[in-house]
């Protein structure tokens, strides 16, 4: 016999959270948005992009005040690259808001020379039968440069 | 008591999870300074690309400033670290799981959710309702059991759902598409841009990535002699898929330790049996063995 039995309470409590919980999780698969979170549904690499299409990788760079070119990362701006490409298309909108990745990498990364551009790049690979074919070529699709 | 009851209540030793509690609160200090240090650099992300999700709406959460984010964080570590020891399990524990939800909502309000921490969020929301448990106790409780076995449920979700969510939102189409090739591009390590140019490999890992998930339930009907390598075949998905992109899933993987019989892992214990204990000799042979 289990040393700390539940109560028929303590068991309906438990049951009802189970199955409430499991239903949402349920829904939000079928129904749900990430917006959903913790209920969203389990989307991570649930599309199916073209197997003879282009494929996208996202970068962003700056061009420092020495002239050097800085690849932004998590690590030097605080910033995501998939927190960047959820908001892409307000900053090609709006190029100047690439300033405040500008101003999170000064924070982040102090003692380093101060950026006077940045840009986000895509590269788009190329790709056949599902595999990469080694071409690739880049877009600048929002550029800011200090005034 | 009908199968399902007996099933969802199944007994485990409180000492088992006494260990687990140990290693979830452990991993959530870590998962603040090691595996997400980048929710705290929300502290200085601009306000205006903060996109509450649904539940910090509901809720009415205030926009993250700096002294929001890092009284969150220290307030977080310092009781995670104390949670761990086991005191206190229940105000402890609802307050390690009301500041961890509150740290996910500042990590997932910037334009990228992330999906690997449902368990986790789970074996939060279930340890307080354990109450206490001694380390080694081996004394069996249907509390206990409940609590690994809802931690096990969210587990197994994250795969079994996920081979829905691909269907419905990849459709079938999702099993020869250039999803992993994309992914390679984005994130391949080294080992991953030599093993995506083999012709079909790509292919035939997502014919086995959905199977894998579709079959993942499967851990609770297998015999119990077979089950810890079946956990050890999830564990090693994990392996492959952060050497070819580095994605670790860590949150995951802790919640995944509530299949294992963590009781019989003793380390403290084993640390004293081995080592002489210098306190407990009496001062008279403490000279002699000096």
């Amino acid at each position: 016999m289990a040393a700390n039995e539940l109560t028929v309470r303590g068991r309906r409590v438990r049951v009802v959270a189970t199955l409430v919980a499991g239903a949402l999780l349920l829904a939000g698969t079928f129904w749900g948005v990430d917006d959903d979170f913790p209920f969203g549904p389990f989307r991570m690499y649930s599309t199916a992009p073209d197997p003879n299409g282009d494929a996208k990788d996202t970068r962003v760079e700056g061009v420092d005040t020495a002239g050097r070119t800085v690849a932004i990362t998590e690590g030097n701006s605080g910033i995501r690259r998939a927190e960047i490409e959820g908001q892409q298309s307000a900053y090609e909108s709006d190029p100047a808001r690439l300033s405040q990745i500008a101003d999170a990498y000064a924070s982040h990364s102090p003692g380093a020379a101060p950026l006077r551009t940045v840009k986000i790049v895509i590269r788009w690979h190329g790709i056949e039968h599902a595999r990469p074919t080694g071409d690739y070529r880049d877009e600048v699709v929002a550029e800011w440069t200090r005034p | 008591m009908d199968a399902p009851m007996r099933w969802l209540f199944a007994p485990v030793p409180l000492g088992r999870v006494a260990a687990f509690r140990t290693l979830v609160y452990a991993f959530v200090a870590l998962d603040l300074t090691v595996f997400t240090p980048w929710v705290r650099s929300h502290a200085n992300t601009p306000g205006d690309l903060y996109q509450p999700l649904l539940v910090g709406r509901i809720l009415h959460l205030p926009t993250p400033t700096p002294l929001l984010v890092w009284t969150v964080f220290w307030a977080l570590l310092v009781l995670a670290v104390a949670a761990a020891t086991g005191r206190a399990p229940r105000a402890l524990g609802w307050a390690v799981f009301a500041l961890y939800f509150e740290w996910m909502i500042i990590a997932m309000s910037y334009g990228k959710v992330d999906h690997d921490r449902v368990g986790l969020l789970v074996a939060l929301a279930v340890l307080p309702t354990v109450g206490r448990a001694r380390h080694g106790d081996l004394s069996l409780s249907e509390r206990a059991g409940w609590a690994l076995r809802v931690t096990q449920i969210a587990v197994i979700c994250t795969y079994f759902l996920a081979a829905l969510a691909k269907l419905r939102f990849g459709g079938i189409d999702w099993l020869t598409s250039a999803v992993l090739a994309q992914a390679i591009i984005r994130r391949g390590t080294w080992l991953a841009d030599h093993i995506a140019v083999v012709p079909g490999l790509l292919i035939a890992a997502q014919f086995g990535i959905i199977l894998f998930e579709l079959l993942s339930p499967l851990i609770w009907v297998i015999p119990q002699k077979w089950r810890n390598w079946g956990v050890a075949f999830f564990y090693s998905f994990h392996v492959m898929t952060f050497s070819m992109i580095t994605i670790s899933f860590a949150p995951h993987l802790a919640a995944m330790a509530s299949f294992l019989p963590l009781e019989k892992v003793r380390p403290i214990e084993w640390v004293r049996r081995r080592s002489p204990r210098p306190a407990r000799l009496s001062p008279s042979r403490a000279r002699r063995a000096g």
